[in-house]
Formats: structure tokens, C-alpha cells, sequence
């Protein structure tokens, strides 16, 4: 089994660990093992590092990097942020005096980047090394007849230049879609789809702008396609949707229930089979309807081995 | 406004000296602009509109606003730029000479200290949660990580950041 390191960050472990246990419950049936990557800091998050000193930015996430090279494993993460922040200091040090400086600071606690390990989001993991048709062929359920209003995030997009994977137009990404659709949903397009969600840092400045925003895409969303589900792929959108959905219909700013939101991997789970207790137990927004609709009987197509 | 030479010189080798290498090559096109979130959302002085103040040597003028770091970071400005400005570089190197001025949100203390003393920007006990869905009470990151947390807090202590009297 190809083994890959399982990077966290900081919201998936310490306030989403739902999520965190379907990715551990969904890749080893599909054929990847992910390993631990002991003693893993934050990437470090753009208000951080990143916003004081670049140098500072790329010798926290190059030391991250370092656990999985004395590994030698890859890494994989399910937060955009995090991939996003170590696949630009991974571009950074693609410049040789930058390594030099970040090596001098990785000496005092006795690391050295080597640069041999590479960075994926678990979207690109499922998408470009699972392949949606080994998804099609473990499932337990069908979501047939279910639409899925698709939040792929910004941070596995733009800038296109410094990933290692990335869409062929980041402007119409369809790696999410496709995954989604894997599962027999539907997933349409609907006209804001790559815009953004309004969580980060814009939130933690003026959480009203970032409201109007999110509100924008969630009209579209729910005018366009009326979804039964919203997925995302971002664990910063995810939290954003289940958050803030809640404050909308308190202020009467939408004249809808809240859309129940999942993770990729949680609806992955959930159609896999899995107990819905562990992997997909918190959240703000009340699941237990189309959770129940996702594993019931008649959506059953054949008991996984 | 009066326009000085030496102004701009200084607003310039100072974006360029936090990381805005290609300030210079700005056309003031507005692309970045038409498809940044922030400037959706109404926040002043993003993309296109801060680089016309840097570019008219105003740094000390607008450091108090907090445009900067509402920005996303999310680069749909770096892969739309005709010119290679890389206008996500540029915001983020503003904001760091506003943070290396101090000029920030004391809110955002929090992440600084969460970081440096967990190696967590964000930090909450994740032991009962964890539990409930089955995971061992502590994840295998810093967070109860000794070894791992002195690791961060010599990288920090030796950086620039260490030089600010937040820790």
C-alpha cells in the first residue's frame, strides 16, 4: 500500500477531528496509507509568520517538510490553507539562497530541507492516485437522485504556478465535481463556484463584510442548483458554512434552512459505509437527516468486502 | 497630493525589501482587482488600489488600514496579473511592514502567542471531541509536544518576529 504522511494542520485535529478520522477510515480501503507526522506544527496560518517574515514563513513550513522527508513519504493535507502555505514556501525554496538562509535557521534545531518530499491536497490524493473509478467500486451507497452544491477553495486553485497539481483552469475547477459525482450525486455548476467563501482572514477582520460575500455565494447556490448537501474540500470553508449559514437565517437574511455541509471525505465515508458518529459528528448545522437519507436501505448497492 | 520622488524610492524599496519584488512592473490595469474577493467585499485599499498609494510613495500614510489583512491570500490577482506583478506578494509585503511596524489588530496576538507556545495558530482542547469520534485524545502534532514545541520556539525566538516583544 502506498504509503503517504497525513499532515493536519490545526482545525482538522483539534476542532474537526471528524474529519480527521474519515480520512483515516476512507484511504486505507482505497489503497493509500496515511502516516503520522509526529511533532507537525501549523503550516504556519497566513496571519502568522507569513504576515511578519517570509524567511521566518518558509523555515516553519520547510521544517514541517522535514519530518515527512526523514520519512520518506510525501505529503498529503485536507486543509487548503496549509497546502497552499507550504506549496509557496516549497516554490520559495526552489531558490537556492533562499534554502540557504532557511537551513541556517533549521540548524539551530538540527533539520536540514532536502526539498525530496512533495505537497498534495487530499482532493488531488483521491482524484489524480485513487481515481474516481476506484471510488465508483467501493461504495456502499449510491447518492443517486441527491445534488451537491460543490465549494472547492481557493488555496488548491491560484496561484497555479507553485503547485505541484492544479486544475487545467482554475477558474472552472472540476476535480471536485468529479470526485462528488463519483458517488452517483449530482454535482451542477452554479455561476459563483470558484468565488470565495469569505473565511480567513477577511473574517477575522470584518466578519460582516465577509457575511455579505458568503451570502452571495450561498444565494447563487441555493437559486441556481438548490442542493440537498454542500461539499467542500477546504476545512476552512467548511467551517464557514456550517457557522455561519446559522447566523444568516437568525438575522432573516435567508428565507431557507441552513443546507447541511460535509467535508469530501465525510460524504465519502458515509457512502463507504462508515459510522456516521465518527465520521461526521460535529457541526453546528443538523446532519442527521441526510445522513440517514445517505445510508438508507434503498440507496444499499452491495456489501463492501 | 504632492508627488516626491524620494517618497516613493522609499515606499518602493520597502515593499520590495518585504517580498513585493515586482511592484515595479504594475500597469495599474485593475485585473487583480476585478477578481479579488476583498475588493468585492468593499475593503479600500487592496490589489490595484494599494499599489497606486505605494506607487505614489504614501506607505506611512495608510499603515493603520486593516485591508491588508483581510486579504485572502487566496492569489486569483497572481494568476490573472497580465504583468507579473504578483499582487498577492505585494498586499502580503505591506502587511508585513505594518506588522513590523506593529500596526495590527491586537485580536491577532492571539494566533502569535497560540503559535509559539503550541506550535497551533489555533489552539482549543481537542481531547473530549477527539474522544467522541474515536481518535486518540491527543493528536500526534505539537500540541502536546514538548520537544516539538521548542523546536517552534527557537525558530521564532531567532527570527525577526522574536526581535517584537510579543513573546
Amino acid at each position: 500500500m502506498e504509503k503517504i504522511g497525513l499532515y493536519l494542520g490545526c482545525n482538522i485535529p483539534l476542532k474537526a477531528p471528524d474529519v480527521e478520522q474519515s480520512f483515516r477510515k476512507v484511504f486505507p480501503v482505497l489503497g493509500i496509507e496515511p502516516v503520522d507526522l509526529p511533532g507537525a506544527t501549523c503550516c504556519p496560518a497566513w496571519g502568522t509568520a507569513p504576515s511578519f517574515d517570509r524567511d521566518t514563513w518558509c523555515a516553519i513550513s520547510a521544517r514541517n517538510i522535514t519530518i515527512a522527508e526523514g520519512l520518506g513519504v510525501d505529503i498529503m493535507t485536507g486543509c487548503n490553507s496549509c497546502f497552499g502555505i507550504m506549496s509557496e514556501a516549497k516554490h520559495f525554496l526552489h531558490d537556492k539562497a533562499t534554502t540557504e538562509r532557511v537551513n541556517a535557521r533549521l540548524a539551530e534545531i538540527g533539520r536540514k530541507y532536502q526539498g525530496t518530499s512533495d505537497i498534495y491536497h487530499v482532493m488531488h490524493v483521491l482524484h489524480d492516485k485513487v481515481g474516481c473509478e476506484k471510488i465508483r467500486e467501493n461504495l456502499k451507497y449510491s447518492l443517486d437522485g441527491l445534488t451537491i452544491a460543490v465549494q472547492t477553495g481557493c488555496h488548491t486553485l491560484w496561484p497555479s504556478d507553485v503547485y505541484s497539481t492544479c486544475e487545467a483552469n482554475p477558474f472552472y475547477p472540476v476535480m471536485l465535481k468529479e470526485l462528488c459525482e463519483a458517488t452517483g450525486a449530482a454535482a451542477p455548476h452554479y455561476s459563483r463556484l470558484e468565488s470565495c467563501c469569505g473565511m480567513g482572514g477577511m473574517r477575522s477582520t470584518d466578519a460582516e463584510k465577509s457575511l455579505v460575500i458568503f451570502r452571495d455565494k450561498l444565494m447563487s447556490m441555493q437559486e441556481e442548483i438548490k442542493p440537498d448537501i454542500i461539499v467542500t474540500a477546504c476545512s476552512s470553508c467548511y467551517m464557514q458554512f456550517d457557522m455561519s449559514q446559522p447566523i444568516l437565517k437568525e438575522r432573516g437574511l435567508i428565507d431557507f434552512e441552513p443546507i447541511p455541509t460535509l467535508y469530501y471525505t465525510q460524504l465519502l465515508a458515509l457512502a463507504m459505509g462508515f459510522d456516521s458518529s465518527q465520521v461526521a459528528a460535529i457541526s453546528q448545522i443538523d446532519r442527521s437527516a441526510i445522513i440517514k437519507e445517505i445510508q438508507s436501505e434503498k440507496r444499499l448497492m452491495k456489501e463492501v468486502a | 497630493m504632492i508627488i516626491d520622488q524620494k517618497k516613493i524610492d522609499e515606499a518602493i524599496e520597502t515593499v520590495i525589501g518585504y517580498g513585493g519584488e515586482h511592484i515595479r512592473n504594475c500597469v495599474q490595469c485593475g485585473a487583480c482587482s476585478a477578481v479579488c474577493p476583498g475588493v468585492k467585499a468593499g475593503f479600500p485599499l487592496l490589489c490595484r488600489s494599494l499599489i497606486r498609494q505605494l506607487l505614489n510613495g504614501q506607505l506611512e500614510e495608510i499603515i493603520e488600514d486593516s485591508s491588508s489583512w483581510a486579504c485572502q491570500s487566496c492569489s486569483r490577482c497572481t494568476e490573472i496579473c497580465p504583468r507579473g506583478v504578483r499582487p498577492q506578494e505585494v498586499v502580503f509585503a505591506f502587511r508585513r511592514y505594518q506588522a513590523n511596524q506593529l500596526a495590527f489588530s491586537t485580536s491577532s496576538i492571539t494566533s502569535q502567542m497560540n503559535l509559539f507556545q503550541t506550535g497551533h495558530a489555533v489552539f482549543v482542547d481537542p481531547k473530549e471531541a477527539r474522544k467522541k469520534v474515536g481518535l486518540p485524545e491527543e493528536p500526534p502534532t505539537s500540541a502536546y509536544d514538548e520537544a516539538a514545541q521548542k523546536e517552534i520556539q527557537t525558530l521564532i525566538n531567532n527570527s525577526p518576529m522574536g526581535e517584537l516583544g510579543l513573546f
